[in-house]
């Protein structure tokens, strides 16, 4: 059976499975016995540019199928700094998967720098996963936060930026309708403060994610980042979620999270 | 001329049925789409006819009883009519093939109208609108025929001293399948209330809140039982419900007349008792002729559908409103302006009532929008205003009752003082407003079924993976009908109240044919006040009032106060077993799911399909069980106050069950229907939207007011008229038989 290469990023870790992607989502969000659940993001791993990160003779002597000839679901390679030990020619795809264990694979494209706006909403979601307000576009957010010059920082990034709609221009903005956000009051007070008064480009508004996000409040995609590059995974336009991957996005938005 | 006349009635059953069959078999004509969407509905249509089949068997054992209990009564004791136990059989039978016919027609149709939502919301809307009204002309249709044929029948049969006295025979007689009717529709109602929430929370339970599954999600195994269940309660229950209202409305109205009329002249007495099976036959073709206004442009928005439908039942209020003057002109009869302002002052009450409702339960203004606001601070707070909501709604239909039956009590009394000289004639008001704003049911009662129809033909395209044009088709119709499905309970719920007073009327009449019974056995009666009485035509002659006075039914007397109390907690009991046991059937329906996810290797990855049929079996297995216990105590409790209390606890239990029953019922559907509301607000993109805390805290609020508008709320309607029923055919048995 062939293997498979996983870097989860919820909880970070590196995982070798017999289950494609598709599967391994569906198992890594809900278990064997269908009795947790929670949303998994991951990415696939081409072992072959991973260079000394995947011992690959090790992993084939330990995923090996069940005795029932059943396939190997999961062999935990590493579960510390992981996303940092992978190189970023390695990772093929990224993989969202619902809590109902719904899939949707999303390819590597280019950053189209957008024309600036003053505010940012950004979840981190990998290896530390705070929400932050900022006044940085994701190119200099991923570059700030994994600059070795810093004081604090991180060697690589995985985060996703979110919707603000028009509080990104407008912290006081009147009507804010279809924002889940828990703390609205308290987000509309961070991002005053970030475009009035404060003098750092970064304002932590939420410092642990506790809950599930929600794939619908994100704004263009994920990012992969850090003082070098900085790989972009758009989430498909609202017209392709709601016909080619409709199944996924009516799961993505019938789960509950922050 | 007035026997011309009233062939309009079993000429418009007749019209009624044939247009039911056209539309039955211009829908059956349809594409019913793709390989999937006709295994979805074929699913749905086994899981309905199953849970019908069964129904129908526990309800023929019922029946089998109560019918030998009849029969000893009349037969035995000679306590009732010997027409009677036929008359209730055939009540009840009427009402369950009208279920019968409307849950078939609508689980045919909803594959097909997804299908045509594929080619244009306007065919959309016509398809199911014209399936709905298969449902609707076939209650009124089957009602009248039913109406029609008894009164030819025992017409030509029955036997009197005079023609007065024949009437009021008859009357009171064909009275008697009303509690047919009620039995069977309290039974389809309380059954399939408990069947569609069962599945409906048992799916929402362990599919939103626990898996996260969306709606309408075939991996759901209850899926298909949600589906099932909104035709065997919004379909066969709203279905039998109204048209128990309809049968009761026009025969209590007719009882009424021929009491008005008892010591009068004949042909005046004859034309009161016809007026009301006319105005209901004329309203029953020109609902045939609304059904062929409903159409709409393509991309019409929400408001633009209903008012789609909105016309077309306006289109026949206002002819009904000009065809009933011409037709009490024509029958010239007594005081006939009057007569004419009641039945307006009927389908004014009904509009009001269905206004009030659609303003206290859309979230398109302000009560519904609050709900949604409170989610803010959590489901605690949610339930707190839906419940503050749903209270104050009761102050629009309540005040147009009181309005309606001021204004119909007077027009045709034709006294503005409420004198009670003129009584029979403004209880007569009363009862023919109650037909006046049932008069339409063949169009109104299409627009309720029209929800459960494009309820399930938005699932079907859902679970089908339809094109998300025709699926925004299918979710604008459906989001139409959640309308016109709370909309049609206010207005199910206000026919009840009116019915339930003519009713209360009716139900003298009966006393009076129970002790004529008594006494010509040669038994004297002794009246509670000391009066005695040695033959028939003594009671005769008595009028309404000196009835009440000889029965001491007055507010000083305890046992009237110990029936209120009674009659009050009746509806908070019955309330209390229905909620409590959709509480039970969803729980057994939750573990069925997670059973089957646990068990049932690729459900969740779409390899391997869940069992539905089980499902099916479980919802139908607790509604059976569940039915049984507030179903029976509706039907005793009436005839032991009567055999403890006599007359005066009756009329205390009849009066308490009917005010606190009809404010308990506009209280519940409105707050449900609310809560169902301020959660499809936030999903629209308010207050955060789908998947935010408001959202979570208002799906609470959902989950909670389920049994609240689509079980306990509903069922009360029925309560408050078979305890009325059932009071009325065992009056004989309370009069002979009562302990104080």
């Amino acid at each position: 059976m062939k293997i498979y290469y996983y870097l989860s990023l919820i909880p970070e870790s590196l995982v070798a499975s017999m289950l494609p992607p598709e599967e391994f989502g569906n198992y890594y969000a809900l278990g064997s016995h269908k009795r947790s659940r929670g949303q998994a993001i991951f990415f696939e791993i081409d072992p072959d540019k991973a260079g000394d990160a995947i011992d690959k003779e090790i992993v084939e002597s330990r995923c090996v199928p069940h005795e029932d000839g059943s396939p190997r679901k999961s062999t935990y390679l590493k579960i510390y700094r992981a996303l940092e030990s992978i190189p970023t020619e390695a990772i093929l795809r990224l993989y969202l998967t619902t809590d109902d264990g719904r899939t949707l694979a999303i390819e590597p494209s280019e950053y189209v720098h957008e024309e600036d706006r003053p505010l940012h909403l950004y979840q981190e979601i990998c290896p530390v996963n705070p929400r932050v307000a900022s006044k940085l576009n994701p190119v200099d957010f991923a570059k700030g936060l994994t600059n070795p010059g810093e004081p604090i920082y991180v060697p690589r990034i995985f985060f996703a930026e979110m919707k603000l709609e028009e509080l990104a221009k407008n912290p006081d903005a009147p009507i804010v309708e279809n924002l889940p956000y828990q703390n609205l009051a308290h987000l509309r007070d961070c991002l005053r403060e970030l475009s009035h008064t404060y003098a750092k480009p970064n304002k932590a508004v939420i410092r642990h994610m506790k809950q599930d996000f929600l794939f619908r409040t994100i704004r263009g995609g994920f990012f992969l980042g850090d003082n070098e590059q900085l790989i972009y995974f758009p989430l498909p336009n609202k017209e392709e979620l709601e016909t080619v991957h409709y199944a996924w996005w009516r799961s993505a938005l019938s789960g509950y999270g922050a | 001329m007035n026997s011309i006349l009233f062939w309009i009635t079993p000429a418009a059953s007749i019209a009624a049925l044939a247009f039911a069959l056209i539309f039955f078999r211009s829908m059956m004509a349809n594409s019913e789409g793709t390989d999937t969407m006709r295994s979805i509905a074929e699913h749905v249509r086994t899981g309905a006819m199953a849970y019908l089949k069964q129904q129908y068997k526990i309800v023929g054992i019922f029946f089998i009883a109560i019918f030998l209990l009849f029969a000893y009564l009349s037969y035995g004791l000679g306590l009732q009519n010997t027409w009677v136990p036929f008359a209730f059989i055939t009540g009840g039978f009427f009402s369950g093939l009208a279920g019968f016919f409307g849950m078939k027609t609508a689980t045919y149709a909803s594959a097909r109208v997804a299908q045509a939502a594929s080619q244009s919301l306007d065919q959309g809307l016509k398809l199911a609108f014209r399936s709905g009204a298969v449902m609707g002309l076939v209650v009124v249709g089957l009602a009248l025929l039913d109406i029609s044929v008894w009164f030819l029948i025992l017409n030509k049969w029955v036997g009197a001293g005079s023609q007065q006295e024949k009437m009021t025979i008859i009357t009171t007689t064909m009275l008697t399948f009303g509690m047919g009717a009620s039995l069977q529709a309290l039974f389809a109602r309380v059954g399939g209330g408990i069947f569609t929430k069962a599945a409906d929370v048992g799916a929402d339970l362990v599919g939103k809140v626990e898996a996260s599954i969306p709606e309408d999600d075939p991996r759901n195994a209850a899926t298909i039982a949600d589906n099932v269940g909104d035709n065997v309660g919004d379909v066969a229950g709203m279905g039998a419900d109204l048209y128990e209202s309809y049968c009761g409305s026009i025969l209590a109205t007719a009882a009424l007349g021929a009491a008005a009329h008892v010591h009068g002249d004949p042909e005046m007495q004859y034309k009161a008792v016809i007026a009301p099976m006319i105005i209901a036959g004329i309203g029953t073709l020109l609902s045939i002729l609304g059904v062929y206004i409903v159409r709409t442009k393509p991309g019409a928005r929400q408001r633009e559908l209903m008012s789609s439908l909105g016309k077309a039942v306006n289109f026949s209020s206002i002819l009904i409103v000009v065809a009933s003057f011409l037709t009490l002109w024509a029958l010239q009869l007594e005081n006939w302006i009057g007569i004419w302002g009641s039945i307006v002052t009927g389908l004014v009450t009904g509009i009001v009532i269905g206004k009030a409702t659609e303003y206290y339960t859309s979230h398109e203004f302000a009560p519904t929008r609050s709900i949604s606001e409170s989610g803010n601070t959590g489901p605690a707070t949610v339930i707190i205003s839906g419940m503050g909501v749903g209270f104050i709604s009761t102050v629009i239909p309540v005040l147009s009752v009181v309005v309606g039956t001021t204004l119909a009590f007077c027009f045709a009394a034709g006294d503005w003082s409420f004198s009670t000289g003129n009584i029979s004639q403004g209880l007569y008001g009363i009862g023919i407003a109650a037909v006046g704003m049932l008069s339409t049911l063949g169009l109104t009662l299409a627009t309720d079924a029209y929800g459960p129809i494009a309820d399930n033909a938005g699932g079907n395209a859902e679970m089908s993976g339809l094109g998300p044009e025709v699926r925004a088709r299918t979710d604008a119709l459906d989001a139409l009908g959640n309308t016109t499905a709370a909309t049609g309970k206010g207005f199910a719920i206000g026919s009840a109240a009116l019915t339930a007073l003519a009713l209360l009327a009716s139900y003298i009449e009966e006393l009076k044919i129970g002790l004529v019974h008594l006494l010509e056995k040669g038994h004297a009666f002794v009246f509670p006040n000391g009066i005695e009485i040695q033959t028939a035509e003594e009671v005769r002659q008595l009028g309404l009032m000196q009835f009440m006075d000889y029965f001491e039914v007055t507010l000083m007397n305890p046992k009237v106060l110990i029936g209120i109390f009674i009659g009050a907690m009746m509806a908070f009991l019955f309330c209390g077993l229905t909620m409590n046991a959709v509480g039970r059937a969803a729980q057994k329906m939750v573990e069925e799911v997670r059973r089957q996810f646990r068990e049932i290797e690729g459900i969740l990855t779409g390899k391997a399909e869940p069992d539905y049929a089980k499902c099916v079996e479980i919802s139908t297995m607790g509604a059976q069980r569940e039915m049984i216990l507030p179903s029976t105590v509706a039907v005793l409790v009436p005839v032991i106050v009567g055999l403890i209390f006599g007359v005066p606890g009756v009329f205390g239990l009849l009066a308490g069950g009917l005010s606190s029953g009809f404010v308990l019922a506009v209280f519940m559907a409105n707050s449900g229907g609310a809560w169902d509301n301020a959660k499809k607000y936030v999903e629209e993109g308010h207050f955060g939207g789908k998947g935010g805390d408001v959202h979570k805290a208002t799906v609470i609020g959902d989950t909670v007011g389920d049994p609240f508008k689509d079980t306990s709320g509903p069922s009360l309607n029925i309560l408050i008229k078979l305890m009325s029923m059932v009071s009325i055919v065992m009056a004989g048995v309370t009069v002979a038989f009562s302990i104080f």
